[in-house]
């Protein structure tokens, strides 16, 4: 196997499987989507223009900010919030940012640790929160651009009944942009509550995600 | 580290590319 397949395993096999998912996603939705326009006498669209449309970009986006959203929650809320037995918590009594010591900070930083880490200063305060502040973004930008294609397609939906179009601001308080968000963000954080509390009885031998199996179910915090 | 980098580089394209069109798309009237 060559070096740089088996350093990039993991985004490499991830990043595949989500390019063949989207390819799924756009050729059943174009047939799902001609589908319906059959069964009203409509004209069928094109792969492209079904791929290009607002229509399949909402389905993307929608699912998109609450994964990312998911994430942020976690990766922010495991600084201060912990789960006895479980190995996505740190250790009972570790809550909060932690020390320098601990962090590799001010005197502690070691000769390859990054530019920014040893600069001091607003540098390291925005580097120690870089992860968070990027997947917040992330967050932030696909939720604005499902509710940007949301509307479009709403307006869309409002032409064809001979119903009015609505601004920006009036569709985010419409019950279609919030039960698209909504029925997304359930089942996140059903996923990850069941991560936390799962993994203090149950294992994967091999995995970071999980304790050693031999590991007692009170052990809070160990690397797998 | 170089491939790393480039896996690094490569996410954060493609979630910034699908990001812009998606909201390019409630200006561009499709």
């Amino acid at each position: 196997m060559p070096r740089w397949l088996k350093d990039n395993g993991l985004s490499i096999f991830f990043g595949l499987i989500f390019l063949a998912s989207l390819l799924g996603q756009a050729v059943s939705g174009h047939t799902s989507v001609n589908h319906d326009a059959v069964l009203h006498h409509g004209d069928p669209i094109s792969f492209w223009h079904y791929v290009t449309s607002a229509v399949f970009w909402t389905d993307v986006m929608e699912n998109w900010q609450s994964e990312y959203l998911q994430f942020t929650l976690y990766i922010f809320a495991t600084v201060w919030l912990l789960q006895k037995g479980s190995n996505e918590s740190k250790p009972l009594n570790d809550a909060g940012g932690e020390s320098d010591e601990k962090q590799l900070l001010g005197e502690h930083t070691k000769r390859n640790s990054p530019a920014w880490a040893k600069a001091g200063g607003l540098r390291t305060t925005l580097y120690s929160n870089s992860l968070v502040l990027v997947m917040t973004s992330i967050w932030l930008l696909s939720w604005f651009a499902q509710s940007i294609t949301g509307r479009v397609n709403y307006n869309a939906d409002q032409l064809d009944h001979q119903a009015p179009p609505v601004s920006w601001a009036t569709y985010i308080t419409t019950s279609d942009f919030w039960n698209r968000t909504l029925q997304n963000w359930q089942s996140e954080f059903l996923a990850v509550g069941s991560m936390a509390i799962l993994s203090v009885y149950l294992r994967q031998r091999g995995s970071p995600e999980s304790k050693p199996v031999g590991s007692p179910h009170s052990a809070t915090g160990e690397e797998g | 580290m170089r491939s790393v980098r480039v896996m690094f580089v490569l996410y954060l394209l493609m979630v910034f590319a699908g990001l812009a069109y998606a909201i390019s798309l409630g200006f561009l009237g499709h």
